[in-house]
């Protein structure tokens, strides 16, 4: 199931040290989706990814986002103190058929990235002519 | 309109799971207040000249991120921002948080706090406190005192 949400692990119990840089952890950003009159958006956490380190991929019908996340924390520096993991983001999405994938459009700000899915936009009724033979 | 197949969620799954995420929306802000953790968490790193301070704030904005100190204690305040505009019925998840925060912390003595800086990059905090020279140990003369 690709859509479970994992808890980061900041928020159980206490967090055994870890060695900087950052850990190999992947984690399950959380997600915003809402209908507006155009389709589908998606919004999605993901502190520290730029826009670079970022891959949107669509394959078929599956959306998937993976954000690496790249800290501007010199690598000389020492944890001291330890409330977070840091850690990239994977997530993906089963997309039905009524998304348009040739204009889905996606940016990204301040570690939110926000997926339009507009709706396909269904062709008008046609009448067909009936030929009297 | 279905655009999102949740396995083989029937609607009626779905509406729940739509329900339960705005339940628990209700009852717990952040997470930090869901397991009695201060929001925002924050890492603290350290360097020779400097400590560094980190905190994850994804969907706030820069001019609304504000940091003061005054007497050795940081306090950091904002607000996560969410969708602005949409009805709370127009949502299919939600699950990021929102809302406005602050958190104050004590610095350790030895920071020079005029010359603390902080920067917002991709929706991390990071506020630099560099540290005070070591002040050189002082000779204190004693004098013999006067017996008479």
């Amino acid at each position: 199931m690709t859509n479970q949400i994992v808890p980061r692990s900041n928020s159980t119990g206490p967090i055994p040290p870890v060695e900087y840089p950052v850990d190999q952890v992947v984690f399950t950003p959380p997600i915003d989706i809402f209908e507006t009159a155009d389709g589908l958006v998606l919004q999605a956490d993901l502190p520290g990814v730029s826009s670079e380190s970022l891959e949107l991929q669509i394959q078929d019908n599956k959306l998937s986002l993976f954000g690496r996340v790249s800290l501007t924390i010199p690598p000389e520096a020492r944890l001291i103190h330890q409330e977070y993991q840091v850690g990239h983001f994977l997530r993906s999405f089963i997309l039905s058929d009524e998304v348009d994938h040739e204009r889905i459009s996606a940016k990204l700000n301040q570690g939110v990235l926000e997926v339009i899915l507009p709706r396909l936009s269904k062709p008008e009724p046609r009448r067909i002519p009936i030929q009297i033979v | 309109m279905p655009v999102f197949r949740w396995g083989h969620a029937w609607n009626p799954i779905r509406d729940l799971e739509r329900e339960v995420d705005q339940l628990l929306a209700k009852v717990s802000l952040f997470h930090g207040i869901r397991f009695g953790q201060q929001y925002p968490p924050v890492n603290v790193y350290e360097l020779d000249e400097e400590f560094l301070l980190t905190a994850e704030l994804p969907g706030t904005r820069a001019e609304e991120l504000e940091v003061l100190i005054s007497n050795g204690v940081l306090t950091i305040k904002g607000r996560r921002n969410g969708p602005e505009g949409i009805a709370d019925d127009r949502f299919r998840r939600q699950e990021r948080p929102r809302g406005p925060w602050q958190r104050s912390l004590t610095l350790p003595d030895h920071i020079q706090e005029e010359k603390l800086a902080a920067e917002f990059t991709n929706g991390v905090l990071c506020i630099r406190l560099p540290k005070a020279s070591a002040t050189q140990p002082r000779q204190i003369p004693v004098t013999n005192g006067n017996p008479g």
